[in-house]
Formats: C-alpha cells, sequence, structure tokens
C-alpha cells in the first residue's frame, strides 16, 4: 500500500496534473465565492451577533466614500505597477542580444535556471497542496468563507511569491545578455538595462504585494485577517524554500568552481573550460534573484499583514487602510525613482552607484511628502469616527485625540501623525541598515581594511579577524533596529501595548516602501555579474579589435564596473532583508499575545487592553517554560544554519569531483571541446531540491512541537529567543561573509601584496569560509524568522485547544496533542538525520565518479 | 613531423620535441593527463642550430618515432650547463607558460639603457635562481655577473627585472601591490647598499623556489653571456595584454587563486 502511494506520488506526471488541477479548482472557489457566494457567505458567526459578508466595506456605512475610492485608487497604482515593470520587461527584451556565442552561454545558464525551478516546483507543490487542505480544515472559525479564505489565500501567496522569483529570475537571464551585448557599445546602456532588469522584478514585488493585501482587505473587510494570516503564509514559506534551495545552489556552485577552477588549477573566474561555470552563473539568478526577490516580497507582505492586523485591533478600519495607502505611494514612488536612474557613455563604477543612490533618495523624498500629504487629509479622528471604532479612544491620552502633542498632530485638530511619523522611522531604519551594512562590508571603511591587514599575518588571523567583525556588526544592526522599535514606542508611549505594535508595523511599512528600489539594487547585482561571465566566456577579442580599436578592453570595464557597482548594491540590500524580518517578527508577536489573549483568532478584534496586558504579563523569562522555549528557539536558527552549510559543502564536494574528470580531457583543456554543463547543472539542482526538505520541516514543525507539547507561553518564549538569535545570526554571517569577500577584493585591488602574495591567499581563505554564511545560511535565516512566527501565529487556535500541558484541557484533547507533538518530533528528527546524510542519487554520483 | 629544440629554464634542460611551441608550453604545464600543473619558461631554439645539435647528437627528425606513431612530446638531450653552451643567437624566443598552460611568446628586442639611479630587483633563472636587489641597471647587471675576471661570475645568465614601485627610488616607500614574501628583508638589504655605495648587488632570496608572478614582470627577459653578450626579450606593453594576449594576461593574473 505503502509503496503504492509513493510509486503514486512519484510519479510526477500524476502529481503535477492532479496537483495543478487541484490549485485551480481550489483558486477557482477562493476567487469565485467572493464574486457569487455572497448567499453562503452569510452565516452567523458563533455569538450570534455578527454576519459574514463579502465586500462589506461598500455597504459599511463606516467607510467614506473617499475611503473607498482611495482602495480602488490603490488598486490601480498596484496594477500600474505591474503594468510598468511590463512595460520595462519588454523595453529589455528588445534590447540587443549580441553575438551568437554570447546567445549560447546565456542559453545554456537559462536553461540551468529553467530546469531548477522545474524541479523545485515538482518538490513544493505536493507540499503546498497539503498545507493547503490543513489549513482548509483547521482554520478555527465555523464561518465557510474564512477556512477558504485562508487556504486560498495561502495558495494565492505562494504563487505570487513564486512568480516573483521566476520572473525575476527569467528575466534576470534575459537581462544578463543584453547587458553583455549593451556594454561593447555604451557604458550607460548597459547599466541602464542591467538596472531595469531588476526594477522589473521590484516592480513585480510591489504591484503583486499590494494588489493581494488590498484585494483581501476590500473581500473580506474587517475579516481580513483571517485571510491575510494564509496569504502572508503563503508567501513566508515560498521565500524559505526560494532562499533554501537557491542559497544552497549558488554556494555550492560557486564553491565548487572556485575550488577546481581557481585554486586547483588557477585557471580565471568563468574560464569556459570549468565545467561548473554555469551552474555558478544559474546560481546566481536562483539564489539572488529569485530567492532574494521571494524573501523581500515576503517581508513586504507580512509587514503588510502585520499592520493590517494590529491596525484594525487598535486604530479600526483607518488603521488597516493607512498602510495600504501608504504603500500605494511607495509603489509611486518606486516607479518615478527607478526611471530617475540613469547613467551616460562615459559613466564609470562611482557616477553609476551615485545614481542608484540617488534613485532612492528620490524615492525616499516622494514617499515623505506622499506620507505627510495623505497622514493629513486622512489620519482625523473625530468624535464621529471614534463613537465607530471605540477600541481607537485607547490610542489617545484620556481617549481624546485632541490632547496628543503638538509632534503627533502637526498642529491639525483631531489629527494623528505618529503613524506618519512611525513609517518615517521605517525609512529611516532602511536607510541606516543600508549605512551600517556598507560600514562593515565596503573596502572603504575600517572593518573590511582590518581584516586585510590581519590577511598578512595569515589565514587565521584573517578568520578570527572576521569573527570580530561580524560580531561587532550585529551589535550595530541591533543598535539600530532597537533604535527604530524605541522610537515608535516613544511615539505612542502612554498607549496599550498593541498600540505600539501598530506603530513597530508601520515602522516596517515605511522600512520596505521602496522595495522597488531595493529590489532593483539587488538584483542588478547578479545580473552584472552574469554579463560579465558572459563577457568573458562569449566575447571575440579577436573580432572586436579588428572592429574597433580597444573595444574588446573597453567593453570588458565597462563589465567590469558594473560588477563592482552590482556587488556593492546587493550587498547594501541585504540589511534591509534581515532588519525588515525582525520588525516583521515584532510586530507578529504583538498578534500573537493578542490570540492568546482571546483565545481564537476571529476574536482579535473583540480583544481588551486588560486582556492583552494580562497576557503579555505572563511571558517572562522569570516562569520556567517561557525561558524553555526561549532556549530551544534561540538554538533552531543554529541548527538550520548548520544543516544548510554542511549542505553546501557535500554538494561542492560532489561538484569538485565531476569538475576534476572532466577536466581529464585534453580537449576539454585545450578549449576545443565544450565541458558538459549540464552535469554540474544536475547535481547542483538535485542537491539542492534533496536539502530543501529538512530545513522546511524543521521551520514549519518546530513551533508546532513546541506549541503542542509546551504550551503557548513555551510558544511565546521559543520565537522570543528564535527572533533574537535569528537576527544576531543572519547579520553576523551576512557582513562576516561580506567583509571577508570585500577584503580579498580590496587586496586584489593592489594593497597588502596584492594577487598572489601571501596576504591574497589568507583572504581567499577567508572568501571562502564566508561564502555559505553570506549566500546561504544567512538570508535564508530571515525567512526561518518569519515562518515560525507565521505558523506559530496561524496554529495558535488548535494548540490552545490541544495543549499537553494544559491541565485544565479535557484528557483526551491533551492525548492528541502529545501525537501530533511527537509526530513533528520524529518528522524533525528525521529530517534533521536525512540532512546528513546522502541521498541514493548522490551515493551513485560518487561510485561512478570512483569507477 | 617537424623537430624542436627547446631549453627549459626551470629546470634548466634542453628538450627536443615535436610539438610547436604553444603545445609544448601546455605540455609542460599541465602534462598530457592534466592532472599536474606548474609554470613553464623556455626558449625556442633557431631551427638551424636545431638541426646541428640534432646532427651532433646523431638523432633524426623523428626523435626515435615511427610512422604512424604519436609526435615525441619531449626528448631530454641535456641536463647540465645547457645554457652557457648554446649561443646567443639560436636563441630565438622565450615563452612563458601561466599554470593552465596559456602561452606568451617573446621575441628579442632592442634595449633602451635606462640610467636613472635607482633599485632593481632582479630574479635569475639559469644556471642559479637566486633574487638580487642591485643599484646596476640590466645591462650594467647583466656585464657585472658575467665578468670572469671577477671572483664570482657566471658563463651565462638568464634573468628578469622585478617590478618594486615606489621602494626602487626609496626603501622606506610604501609597498601596496608588491605580492613578496622577504619585502622586509629586501628593504634592509636596499639599506645596506644605500649605506655602502661600492656595493652594487645583494642577494635577496638565495633560492626561488616558487611560481613568478607574471604581473610583477618589469620590461622583460635579459640573457647575458661572458664577453658583453645580451640579448633582450621585452613584454608586450600593458594595453598589447589587455587586449592582443588577453587570455595569456587573464591566465596570468588568476595566480595564486585570484
Amino acid at each position: 500500500m505503502r509503496s503504492a502511494l509513493l510509486k503514486l506520488f512519484r510519479n510526477r506526471k500524476f502529481s503535477n496534473y492532479y496537483l495543478g488541477s487541484f490549485a485551480v479548482l481550489f483558486l477557482a472557489a477562493f476567487f469565485a465565492k467572493p464574486l457569487f457566494g455572497q448567499a453562503t457567505g452569510e452565516v452567523a458567526h458563533s455569538g450570534g451577533e455578527h454576519a459574514f459578508k463579502y465586500f462589506s466595506l461598500f455597504s459599511d456605512p463606516k467607510y467614506t466614500s473617499l475611503e473607498i475610492y482611495s482602495l480602488i485608487a490603490v488598486l490601480g497604482v498596484a496594477v500600474l505597477g505591474l503594468i510598468y515593470a511590463a512595460m520595462l520587461a519588454i523595453q529589455v527584451k528588445a534590447a540587443d542580444q549580441g553575438t551568437k556565442r554570447m546567445q549560447d552561454i546565456a542559453a545554456a545558464v537559462r536553461e540551468g535556471a529553467d530546469a531548477y525551478m522545474t524541479a523545485q516546483r515538482g518538490k513544493i507543490v505536493p507540499l503546498i497542496a497539503i498545507i493547503t487542505l490543513v489549513l482548509y480544515f483547521t482554520t478555527q472559525s465555523e464561518e465557510g468563507a474564512f477556512k477558504l479564505g485562508r487556504a486560498g489565500a495561502f495558495l494565492v501567496g505562494s504563487f505570487f511569491s513564486w512568480l516573483v522569483g521566476f520572473v525575476g529570475m527569467r528575466l534576470a537571464t534575459m537581462g544578463n545578455l543584453r547587458v553583455a551585448a549593451a556594454a561593447r557599445s555604451s557604458y550607460g546602456e548597459a547599466m541602464q538595462l542591467g538596472y531595469r532588469t531588476g526594477t522589473v522584478t521590484g516592480m513585480l514585488t510591489d504591484g503583486l504585494g499590494l494588489l493581494g493585501g488590498t484585494l483581501i482587505f476590500i473581500a473580506y473587510g474587517e475579516q481580513a485577517y483571517e485571510a491575510l494570516l494564509g496569504f502572508g503564509f503563503g508567501g513566508t514559506l515560498l521565500a524559505l524554500f526560494m532562499r533554501v534551495g537557491g542559497g544552497i545552489y549558488t554556494k555550492a556552485a560557486d564553491v565548487g568552481a572556485d575550488l577546481v577552477g581557481k585554486i586547483e588549477k588557477n585557471i580565471p573566474e568563468d574560464d569556459p573550460r570549468n565545467a561548473a561555470t554555469i551552474a555558478d552563473n544559474v546560481g546566481d539568478n536562483v539564489g539572488d534573484c529569485a530567492g532574494m526577490a521571494a524573501d523581500i516580497f515576503e517581508s513586504y507582505e507580512v509587514t503588510i499583514v502585520a499592520a493590517m492586523i494590529l491596525g484594525l485591533a487598535s486604530f479600526g478600519h483607518k488603521g488597516v487602510i493607512f498602510p495600504l495607502l501608504v504603500r500605494g505611494i511607495g509603489v509611486l514612488g518606486s516607479i518615478i525613482s527607478t526611471y530617475t536612474v540613469k547613467a551616460g557613455p562615459n559613466d564609470n563604477s562611482d557616477s553609476a552607484l551615485k545614481s542608484v543612490h540617488n534613485g532612492f533618495w528620490i524615492g525616499s523624498i516622494i514617499s515623505v511628502v506622499g506620507f505627510i500629504a495623505l497622514g493629513i487629509s486622512y489620519l482625523k479622528f473625530d468624535a464621529a469616527y471614534l463613537l465607530n471604532n471605540p477600541m481607537a479612544k485607547a490610542g489617545f491620552p484620556n481617549g481624546d485625540p485632541t490632547q496628543l502633542p503638538v509632534w503627533a498632530t502637526f498642529g491639525i485638530a483631531n489629527a494623528d501623525m505618529r503613524p506618519v511619523i512611525t513609517c518615517f522611522i521605517g525609512v529611516v531604519l532602511a536607510i541606516a541598515l543600508n549605512k551600517v551594512t556598507s560600514y562593515f562590508t565596503h573596502t572603504t571603511h575600517a572593518p573590511v581594511k582590518s581584516l586585510a591587514k590581519a590577511c598578512q599575518t595569515g589565514h587565521a588571523t584573517n578568520i578570527i579577524q572576521g569573527f570580530a567583525v561580524g560580531y561587532e556588526s550585529t551589535v550595530a544592526t541591533v543598535v539600530v533596529i532597537a533604535g527604530a522599535i524605541l522610537l515608535s514606542y516613544l511615539c505612542y508611549m502612554g498607549t496599550p501595548p498593541l498600540f505600539v505594535a501598530y506603530g513597530v508595523a508601520m515602522t516596517g511599512i515605511g522600512m520596505l516602501t521602496l522595495t522597488g528600489n531595493t529590489i532593483s539594487m539587488d538584483v542588478f547585482g547578479p545580473v552584472a555579474d552574469n554579463a560579465n561571465g558572459i563577457g568573458e566566456m562569449g566575447y571575440d577579442p579577436e573580432e572586436m579589435e579588428k572592429n574597433e580599436k580597444g573595444s574588446y578592453k573597453k567593453a570588458r570595464q565597462i563589465l567590469s564596473d558594473l560588477d563592482a557597482v552590482g556587488n556593492t548594491t546587493k550587498a547594501e540590500t541585504k540589511g534591509i532583508a534581515i532588519g525588515s524580518a525582525v520588525i516583521a517578527a515584532v510586530s507578529l508577536f504583538a498578534s500573537f499575545i493578542a490570540v492568546i489573549a482571546v483565545g481564537s483568532e476571529d476574536k482579535i478584534s473583540q480583544m481588551t487592553t486588560e486582556q492583552y496586558l494580562a497576557e503579555a504579563g505572563k511571558l517572562t523569562v522569570a516562569h520556567p517554560m517561557v525561558f524553555i522555549g526561549f532556549l530551544l528557539g534561540g538554538a533552531v536558527p543554529f541548527l538550520f544554519s548548520s544543516m544548510l552549510i554542511r549542505a553546501v559543502g557535500r554538494a561542492a564536494f560532489l561538484i569538485v569531483k565531476e569538475c576534476r574528470i572532466q577536466f581529464r580531457d585534453a580537449e576539454i583543456w585545450a578549449g576545443t571541446k565544450k565541458p558538459d554543463y549540464g552535469r554540474v547543472v544536475d547535481i547542483c539542482t538535485k542537491t539542492a531540491q534533496k536539502e530543501l526538505v529538512g530545513p522546511a520541516f524543521l521551520a514549519i514543525l518546530t513551533p508546532i512541537a513546541v506549541g503542542f507539547l509546551l504550551g503557548t507561553q513555551a510558544l511565546g518564549g521559543f520565537l522570543a529567543g528564535m527572533i533574537l538569535t535569528g537576527q544576531l545570526l543572519a547579520v553576523f554571517m551576512a557582513n562576516a561573509g561580506g567583509a571577508w569577500d570585500n577584503a580579498k577584493k580590496f587586496i586584489e585591488d593592489g594593497n597588502y601584496g596584492g594577487k598572489g602574495s601571501e596576504a591574497h591567499k589568507a583572504a581567499v581563505t577567508g572568501d571562502t569560509v564566508g561564502d555559505p554564511l553570506k549566500d546561504t545560511a544567512g538570508p535564508a535565516v530571515n525567512p526561518l524568522i518569519k515562518v515560525m512566527n507565521m505558523v506559530s501565529l496561524i496554529t495558535l487556535g488548535v494548540v490552545m485547544k490541544y495543549t499537553v500541558i494544559d491541565d485544565k484541557l479535557p484528557t483526551q484533547s491533551r492525548a492528541i496533542g502529545l501525537v501530533i507533538g511527537l509526530v513533528c518530533l520524529v518528522v524533525i528528527g528525521w529530517a534533521v538525520l536525512q540532512s546528513k546524510r546522502e541521498s541514493k542519487e548522490l551515493q551513485e554520483m560518487e561510485k561512478q565518479f570512483e569507477s | 613531423m617537424k623537430p624542436y629544440l627547446y631549453l627549459s629554464l626551470i629546470p634548466e634542460s634542453l628538450i627536443a620535441s615535436h610539438l610547436s611551441p604553444e603545445e609544448f608550453g601546455n605540455y609542460l604545464s599541465v602534462g598530457s593527463q592534466k592532472r599536474s600543473r606548474g609554470q613553464a619558461i623556455y626558449f625556442k631554439l633557431s631551427d638551424a642550430y636545431t638541426e646541428a645539435t640534432l646532427k651532433k647528437l646523431g638523432m633524426n627528425a623523428d626523435l626515435g618515432r615511427s610512422v604512424g606513431e604519436p609526435p615525441r612530446r619531449s626528448a631530454y638531450l641535456n641536463i647540465y650547463r645547457v645554457l652557457e653552451q648554446t649561443p646567443l643567437e639560436a636563441l630565438e624566443s622565450i615563452h612563458l607558460t601561466t599554470d593552465d598552460g596559456r602561452v606568451l611568446t617573446l621575441k628579442p628586442g632592442a634595449y633602451q639603457q635606462d640610467l636613472a639611479p635607482r633599485f632593481h630587483l632582479y630574479q635569475e633563472f639559469c644556471p642559479v635562481s637566486p633574487r638580487i636587489i642591485s643599484t646596476l641597471e640590466p645591462k650594467a647587471f647583466a656585464q657585472e655577473i658575467t665578468d670572469s675576471t671577477k671572483p664570482i661570475s657566471l658563463p651565462a645568465l638568464v634573468f628578469t627585472e622585478l617590478k618594486l614601485e615606489a621602494m626602487a627610488e626609496d626603501p622606506e616607500a610604501k609597498a601596496q601591490n608588491l605580492p613578496y614574501t622577504s619585502l622586509e628583508h629586501m628593504r634592509d638589504c636596499m639599506r645596506e647598499l644605500k649605506a655602502k655605495p661600492s656595493k652594487k648587488m645583494k642577494t635577496v632570496v638565495r633560492n626561488f623556489h616558487q611560481d613568478l608572478l607574471y604581473r610583477t614582470l618589469r620590461g622583460g627577459f635579459f640573457v647575458a653571456t661572458t664577453g658583453n653578450g645580451f640579448r633582450y626579450f621585452p613584454m608586450p606593453s600593458r594595453e598589447e595584454l589587455e587586449s592582443t594576449f588577453y587570455p595569456w594576461w587573464r591566465s596570468a593574473l588568476s595566480s595564486f587563486g585570484g
């Protein structure tokens, strides 16, 4: 029976067909029900006092016409963002594609990336289908619309997240060729094409994130919480898959290619004779484009989900609509500012980087001015509003908005500009995190220089110094993030914690206002990197020199400069990704407490401040269960990182072996025969897919196991511990890795002996150690933090009913909880063991190598 | 099959081969099975000298290979005092091979003396291989080292000059892009030469046993023989390296895991 089932599910055609049909039907139901199933939605709530209606805000007198039009306008802006993305994609596609040789190389990279995405889709789809069903059946509401809403929104969130990653990667594999082709004639054109390739992904993230959140709110109104959680969870889970799979792929290929190519054979990077070269370029796309885009998309979703949930519970519907409007302004700001990023034919790295930064500044200014204008016109809390939304009174001194200090009202009667201020704090936080990351990882600053200096005394001192720099950077980042949270707290000092949490959530909204710009900057990195690779492998120096003297050198210089700009912009955005994960997690933590306080997620809007405070007060480390949870939560990011780093090492080992075998072919070595690039791409794809499963189970099942076995307080402690160590570890790994990488570049630029010196050898070691940290484990911790938060929040309702440790529950319920918890533990144990074991396929490969 | 005669500098040896200079360089650096790697520097000797030498040794152009057999990759003819027995005019070209087998060919060129007072760092290859710091410019250094009237001299020498950047003018100057392991010792040697102007050269490294970083070459390769024999093989300009000889230059720059 078991083998028959396994056979059935391993049959790709079968699973793809049925799972695809299932997804389509489910999505059809999710979209059709709000449009045609109004009557079925009108089932009374358990309390009997409310009846749910789709699109109720259109008939609810609480919402003004202006608010409804504004929401529709936000939808329009989201669509505009998507149209802008499509327009740029057409522009990029229409650009010159270079010579046939260049096109062949780009096609090989694209094929590899597609193969990876297809293989990943096969692995993820069944899991998504199962989770969709689990969500449908476990949603703690008797209302069918909510069950369908959460599960359907989960499916939509997953799909959007995957789409952002897929399109981002596809565009990058298209843009790299065009950039390499354009570099033969103009710096400005090449730079613009690269940046615009990134902007397509950025605007897709903006557009889809805003579209999803707004549509859900329009359809579900004040009950949007249910669907929003599903939407956020879907995006987050997919981002985890993209990040983990992409991270393993990119570094396994990179480390493998470097170990054989650069260290063993002393051949340059991207040398076409190296069989791992194409996989390395594919890795840049699946890791840095697909992974990062999905990661930021989930942050974008989760912050809006947190802000909307908390906004509803604190300030009522204005608290929900405001973040959506802010996001709309952000999208407009991104459209305008990304379009201003341009470079001339004679520009260089510095001026190009300045243009990218100017774009960010322009976007920030547009956004901040927009926030203020929006706040002045919309954030007015008059007596009529407070009458309809009485919970909002707690957010004002003595329940009266007129008693707010002048800084909070800007002198406008009944206005509350604190959400605007917290958004502004978010924008500043994004800039500050950019600066902190830049300080610790850029060659012009002391930390990287100190690493380069340490290289003079050997490999060990470089590693030691790298640890010191990485640790120090975590402190700086924590101080910046804590400072932002503190400022948000000060804005809402004296109000209940839910309002403070709303302020923090708005900081997250502000921080990701310019997501379009952030992703443009990030994706530009791998596009330029790939373009450089295509130039290396695909340019014909003799032909180019024949046509125009010096053109080859010039084109190579342009690509090299663009690569340098891309490395910088890519590094800068990593800080934002990590920071946004923490801010989103902190906001979600307040929702977590709120659900425990009221006992079920569908009653969150009925919560009182007293209930919230009472529950929050129980979460103290003086309580053993909280402390136990805290310890366990703190350990999970380490186990997760260890699984990923080990996975990279294992995959790289196989790649090295494969490349060595191919190098023995005299024709390959002589450059007269093309290596079998596909074989290395295959190894990377298989390994990345295999290694995806363990960390995913760890992320999803650990909070469930803790919740069922140790209770909600332990789960609260677990989340706190996980957020703390996860954030510290992510920043440490990203910055230490970045600093090691740039220390190597600093030496290669002619310092401390330059290339080939002893210091350089030490720097190469540091860079190799830092690679899996900064590009695999570090970035994957961001979605881990959010997935664990979302899973905790989503399962909380069920957990509270079946907690083993709660002696007030019936024995039968506790027994169910015990079974679920133990099953989770067994699966986690299996996943950890699996992550240490080599799969059959890999063992077969090894046998082939040995023979 | 046409026979070639090569004078390899690492180690000093006379080798006959059917491989052309490019093929021979690739073979020397990575072997036939691609399981090894290593830098190679060698001279191609003129066809006339090749013919005469093979004749003298009683060898045919087939180097012992019958028809249908694969070409002879290497037949070692001599491994002792090869350079001093080879006439200067027979040194047709010098070939610099990178670790992964890319070959750059240097032809002899005219030498312009540079008499500005400064330090010079020389790497000797054959028959001995110390690294020397000297106040003599290359031609004067060549004459000095091959002057048989001096207590220490060589009958012939192949050497190259290495970059010193600002240290060429001032031993105390900053050296950011010099990958030499014995930089401080080198400064001591320069200080000593500065303090004793009568002393013209000092050994920095007694025996060179590492790959040569081609990016540190300054000018080119020199061959000196007793009786003021001197031949110069200039390196292409940086611009030429980055365009015409780019594959070789990229490979040269990637040495040591770059």
